[in-house]
């Protein structure tokens, strides 16, 4: 169950070190709930957000996802700046984080209606492309130590382990692991990948991207997986037509990524969209897992369990598209 | 035997109730939450109306018939075994996208891209 309120308030007044008000909740979903706030601060009332980490499943460190937010920031990565992180929020206990309020469109189906035309869909898509490039430049080093190098042989066999924690047979994911162990891209040096970057983590205005948000699963790896996980049929709200997130083509994307010193790979960014494919799979039947074994209530982590067989379905249709 | 309304009237009338009359009148998170009880009301119909195939798929793959859950345990073990036959992926493809169908209509539907 959520905290009370005012706890929470009390909470993040002491995290923020001024009074604090929430005022409205930007979502609740199933990993965290995102609170609209007002810092009193000595000279005025600022505007920001509050998240609060209330995952069942699969939780990381805030404090180191705040410190790598700050990095990217730093090398021109457009994301909200980290005013305070705790991986405790003192009277609730779970972690938390205060980043600045940026104005724009969040919800996926509205920044699709408010483009007016394709070539804005393609710029947002260029822009995207520009962002992964800044990020990417980044030597892995100045990333927090808790951000592990996954590599694609890494990367199939902890998918491996969790499909053993899922406790039911699952061939059609099984299937997908096998062909992606059999298949692994020609390793490349690590970079900081932002691992969630999608319609749905990014806020857009009239001008196009604003910020890049929710770097919760960031790590150390192949470039190509944050391409690929942009361009996955399930991030595109029905416009399927329009492979980055439903807005924008693959052309635009990778021009912009290009453009901006990044190295497309074919084979490397088809491999990662059935890897993070599987991935996702893996993560829905895994919140389903939490509702069966009573470790959440949340109907929306129930619910997951119905969205399998799309992800299933996206694994085995890439495979099909791109098996020798 | 059940009392009527079957088990699938009475899901599209739940599911016609939440997003007719329930859904408008929330907002926020629990609006939301309402629409995904409705649209897990109509996969629920959706499944009753229909008698999965996939225990006779998995049979016809593997050569011999079993319970269900005994056959996917089985093919698992041939696909890590890498020992699974060259028409696994079609059947695990038509599989995945009748139960994808189920849970979302249309979704299979990918128009060449």
């Amino acid at each position: 169950m959520a905290p009370d309120p005012a706890v929470i308030a009390a909470g993040l007044s002491e995290l923020a070190g001024c009074p604090v008000t929430v005022t409205g909740a930007a979502s609740l979903g199933a990993q965290r709930s995102t609170l609209f706030i007002d810092l009193a601060r000595p000279g005025g009332v600022e505007s920001a957000v509050a998240q609060i980490s209330t995952g069942a499943v699969e939780t990381r460190s805030v404090t180191a996802e705040a410190a790598l937010i700050t990095t990217v920031g730093r090398h021109g990565v457009p994301v909200p700046t980290v005013h305070a992180a705790t991986d405790e929020l003192p009277g609730v206990g779970l972690p938390a984080m205060i980043v600045s309020r940026e104005e724009g469109r969040t919800i996926p189906r509205h920044i699709l209606r408010a483009l007016p035309d394709r070539a804005a869909g393609d710029e947002l898509a260029r822009q995207c492309g520009t962002a992964l490039a800044a990020l990417h430049a980044i030597a892995p080093t100045e990333a927090p130590e808790a951000f592990e190098d996954v590599s694609p042989a890494q990367f199939v066999e902890l998918q491996t382990q969790r499909l053993e924690l899922l406790g039911r047979p699952r061939p059609a994911i099984r299937f997908g692991l096998r062909w992606l162990a059999d298949n692994k891209p020609a390793p490349v040096p690590s970079t900081i990948v932002h691992g969630d970057l999608r319609n749905g983590n990014i806020v857009v205005d009239d001008d196009g991207l604003v910020a890049v948000l929710d770097w919760e699963v960031a790590q150390r790896s192949d470039p190509m997986q944050d391409l690929a996980w942009l361009c996955l049929r399930t991030w595109r709200f029905g416009s399927n037509n329009r492979p980055v997130g439903g807005f924008g083509d693959l052309d635009a994307l990778v021009g912009g990524y290009e453009a901006a010193g990044g190295t497309f790979r074919q084979h490397a960014f088809d491999w990662w969209t059935a890897a993070r494919c599987a991935w996702w799979a893996i993560g829905l039947a895994a919140q389903a897992l939490a509702f069966t074994t009573g470790r959440t209530d949340a109907i929306m982590l129930a619910a997951s369990g119905r969205r399998v067989p799309e992800l299933e379905f996206d694994l085995l249709d890439q495979i099909r598209r791109i098996a020798p | 035997m059940h009392d009527e309304p079957d088990a699938v009237t009475l899901l599209e009338a739940m599911a016609t109730t939440l997003s007719d009359s329930v859904v408008p009148a929330l907002s926020g998170g629990v609006q939301h939450e309402a629409r995904v009880v409705a649209n897990l009301c109509r996969i629920l119909a959706r499944e009753l109306a229909e008698a999965g195939p996939d225990r006779d798929m998995y049979a016809a793959l593997l050569g011999h018939d079993g319970q269900l859950a005994d056959l996917a345990a089985e093919l698992d073990h041939v696909i890590v075994s890498g020992k699974a036959p060259p028409e696994t992926l079609a059947v695990l493809l038509a599989d995945v996208t009748r139960r994808a169908e189920i849970t979302k209509p249309g979704y299979t539907f990918t128009d060449g891209t």
